[in-house]
């Protein structure tokens, strides 16, 4: 092996390796945090939220601007609304409701296994519906049953803060609540602690449903559903399930059925599912997209450096390649020899970036509040850095291998 | 001497082309980047109203539940109840004092042809527009009467005034909104301070203008609720009433004093308020009142987030690799220069010539560098702006920056100049000539 020549050789000429090795150590520990970063939001992107086939979801606000009237005629008036929303043609499911998940804006409420608790368990998002927010979003029920239309309450908020005593709750808060527990339904939980608190009985759980802001972990998929339509102010919002690819469609004739309706006097506001994703994780995509960029660059830019490098280090010794040709080195020994050589000095700069990575992700934990990074992510960069430096040096070193034993003998630098 | 040297540079970016193209591309890359997010960085962390940022001041009274709290929490909510608001209104502290709460509805054009449209604004007290230097287009702010008898008057955006009227000025004219006529008493010029730092709770530090400015008096007689974010512990009765006597917590107060040196007074008669109400049974959790600045506000809001720190350190990461490897490149570059150099110091040149030549040349590398860093900068800033609305009001490339780019692209390619210009120097003459 011509392990130790070369060694001694790049001892004897320091600076241009150790430019390798530092580019190589760099663009390690960047990269290997950067994917590592990509991939942990990617995740949280990707999270399912409950609602199923949602290219098909929108909801619909509307602001009745003809003013308030008696609790019974705006009731009266949002029960009409959601006939005329049930009977466009290509509407499979409605469901009036006060908030959507990934919305970003709506309704928490702190909830309690226990009064005497001194602090709530958990904070949750608090959907309520008349309607089967079960059917309209096709939630998966995993125990006990959906809400009766004989259960559902109206409130009116200007002279009651009475609430429904039935929830359907998701997994999350109910293994959250009673995380001995393995069956919930029928148990009981408050909102709030102390001898004040509301308390309101499981009639179903569901698998998911996450929360209006879909926060990061558990509390994601903290959601409860009572069986109630609260009605103040002339306002309302409807959630529609169409029929596959009809939504674009539904959503122009719900518009026009809502305005004529109320002959002008309305304020239509739709949007659909999507859209409410796209926003709940713009900034994670743009961090996502911006770190695979800077990736991209990284890996371009250290492979032009050893590149640079190899063709100068060529260039110097197309002398010394000349007389080893000529004394009886094969094409392959010089081929051999630069890939060895650059793979000494990327493994070098492998280590280097190594302890690099590990260094930059505790400063990233400790200032920013990021995740540790997982060992795997290391062990791929490094195989990344490898497999790019010898990629990048084959052609410098072919061309070294190109040269004729005769450039020796001729004297030509 | 310095602009032969700098011809001489020009004419060499021809020479090894491709080496050259690699070393300006990989410079202007790292500089694009870096310029780029600081950019970003820089916007958001500016100050929205320099000259007073330090005389405007919020106060903050911990209003939580007494269960679970610990002393040194945090309070669960930065925002004040409506009885803290009106106390701290009827202070006469400072010299201007406001509260803000959102409001958001319906505007119903007179114009047929027009739907009814969403608009969404503040609510806040007549100072508030002389508090946050609100530059008027038409008319004025509403007066103190006004306020007090929570009349229906309204001050539009320009953007709203013109989407409804036109280039007319619409003040005395009627709109109406939340199904209520408002009296138009002004149209402000557009403004949108970056960061929004007098209301970054319930919307936003980098948001859409406010469209509409109504008395809060006025949004509170017609029972409207904050448009924002509101946090309530206790069970509060029904009705309206019964929503403003409640401890939840949902206005955002400012003071403006006159000289900074008044704020310890601010602060002494914030903790005696506390304590009085204290007395009455409230703010159970005896927890330090606190004042805060713009500034302070703005870092205690964390206006700047972790990602876009994230984004600026990666961003500098990568400027440096790229010098490290804008330092091999030149390596590269000025090492197949030793016969000149052989032959110049042989001609009598001193060791600092060859020095300011190849530093020179080094420099006109980074100049490239720099303009078409620029380019690529603005490039990245345009494609940032086009990712949201939020974006595109902190993705805007201003002249410090401008300058920046260039100092940072030259002085960058300077610094990595210097090793292999020293190298270029170490060049013994004998040696060269015999070789050749």
């Amino acid at each position: 092996m011509e392990f130790r020549p070369i060694l001694s050789s790049l001892l004897r000429n320091r600076t241009g390796p150790l430019l390798v090795a530092v580019q190589v150590a760099l663009s390690l520990a960047i990269l290997a945090n950067a994917l590592h970063i990509v991939s942990v939001r990617q995740a949280v992107v990707s999270r399912p939220s409950g609602v199923e086939r949602e290219s098909d979801i929108f909801h619909v606000r509307v602001a009745d601007l003809r003013g308030g009237g008696t609790f019974n005629e705006v009731l009266a008036g949002q029960k009409r609304q959601l006939e005329l929303l049930r009977a466009v043609p290509g509407v499979e499911s409605v469901a009036q409701t006060n908030q959507v998940p990934l919305s970003q804006s709506g309704n928490n409420t702190g909830l309690a296994a226990d009064r005497r608790q001194i602090r709530p368990t958990t904070g949750a998002s608090f959907y309520v519906s008349p309607d089967s927010l079960v059917k309209t979003w096709g939630l998966k029920l995993v125990e006990g049953r959906d809400f009766l239309p004989t259960e559902v309450l109206d409130i009116d908020t200007r002279t009651s803060t009475e609430q429904a005593k039935i929830a359907i709750v998701t997994q999350a808060l109910a293994q959250k609540l009673w995380p001995d527990a393995t069956s919930y339904v029928g148990r009981t939980f408050y909102f709030g602690t102390g001898d004040t608190a509301e308390a309101a009985r499981v009639t179903g759980v569901v698998e998911r449903l996450q929360s209006t802001s879909a926060e990061l972990g558990e509390r994601g998929e903290m959601s409860l559903i009572m069986p109630m339509r609260r009605v103040g102010e002339p306002r309302a919002m409807y959630t529609v399930r169409t029929e596959p690819g009809q939504r674009e469609r539904v959503i122009k004739e719900v518009e026009e059925t809502l305005r004529k309706d109320a002959n002008n006097h309305v304020m239509i506001r739709p949007k659909t599912f999507d859209a409410d994703r796209k926003d709940r994780y713009r900034a994670d995509r743009g961090l996502a997209w911006m770190l695979v960029t800077v990736s991209v660059l990284l890996m371009l830019v250290t492979a032009s450096g050893i590149v640079g490098m190899a063709s100068l280090w060529v260039t110097q010794r197309r002398k010394q390649i000349g007389v080893r040709r000529a004394l009886g080195a094969r094409r392959i020994d010089i081929l051999r020899y630069f890939i060895l050589e650059n793979v000494m000095i990327t493994s070098a700069g492998v280590a280097a970036g190594l302890l690099g990575a590990l260094a930059l992700n505790h400063l990233l934990v400790s200032t920013l509040e990021l995740a540790r990074l997982p060992a795997g992510y290391l062990v791929g960069g490094a195989a990344i850095f490898l497999a790019l430096g010898i990629a990048a040096v084959y052609g410098p070193a072919w061309r070294a291998a190109s040269i004729s034993p005769a450039t020796a003998t001729r004297g030509v630098v | 001497m310095f602009a032969y040297y700098f011809k001489l540079g020009l004419r060499n970016l021809r020479r090894n082309p491709a080496l050259t193209a690699l070393m300006v591309l990989t410079l202007a890359v790292g500089v694009a980047a870096s310029v780029s997010t600081l950019t970003i960085l820089h916007v958001m962390s500016g100050d929205p109203i320099p000259h007073k940022s330090d005389r405007l001041i919020v106060p903050l009274i911990d209003n939580g539940q007494l269960q679970g709290y610990a002393p040194g929490d945090k309070p669960d909510d930065d925002q004040i109840s409506y009885r803290d608001a009106m106390n701290l209104l009827a202070s006469k502290q400072g010299i201007r004092r406001t509260a803000i709460m959102g409001t958001g509805g319906a505007i119903e054009p007179e114009r047929k042809d027009m739907p009814s449209f969403a608009a969404t604004g503040l609510a806040p007290t007549r100072d508030f527009f002389a508090m946050f230097d609100v530059p008027f287009l038409y008319g004025q702010a509403w007066s103190e009467a006004d306020d007090r008898a929570g009349a229906d008057v309204i001050v539009l955006s320009r953007k709203l005034a013109e989407k409804l009227y036109g280039d007319v000025n619409p003040v005395g004219r009627r709109v109406r909104y939340n199904g209520f006529d408002f009296q138009i008493v002004g149209v402000i010029e557009r403004w949108n301070p970056i960061p929004r730092a007098h209301r970054i709770i319930g919307k936003g530090a980098f948001d859409d203008e406010d469209e509409l400015f109504v008395p809060m008096a006025s949004a509170t007689r017609h029972e409207w609720f904050n448009n924002g974010s509101t946090t309530c512990f206790d069970d509060r009765g029904p009705g309206y009433q019964a929503w403003l006597d409640s401890e939840c917590t949902w206005i955002q107060f400012w003071f403006e004093l006159n000289t900074v040196a008044d704020r310890p007074a601010l602060q002494h008669w914030l903790d005696a308020y506390a304590a009085e109400q204290r007395k009455l049974g409230r703010l159970k959790r005896n927890a330090p009142n606190k004042l805060y600045d713009v500034m302070e506000w703005l870092a205690y809001q964390k206006v700047v987030g972790n990602d876009n720190k994230l984004s600026a350190w990666l961003a500098f990461g990568f400027l440096l690799l790229c010098l490290v490897n804008t330092i091999g490149l030149l390596l590269a570059k000025f090492s197949v220069r030793a016969p000149e150099v052989g032959v110049r110091r042989a001609l009598g040149a001193s060791r600092r010539e060859i020095f300011h030549q190849f530093l020179t040349e080094t420099a006109v590398v980074g100049l490239a560098g720099g303009v078409l860093g620029l380019l690529l900068a603005w490039g990245a800033l345009a494609l940032i702006a086009l990712q949201s609305k939020q974006l595109s009001l902190v993705a805007r490339m201003d002249w410090t920056m401008l300058l920046t780019t260039f100092v940072m692209a030259v002085a960058a390619a300077m610094l990595a100049g210097l090793l292999p210009t020293w190298r270029a120097c170490q060049v013994t003459p004998a040696l060269q000539l015999k070789s050749q």
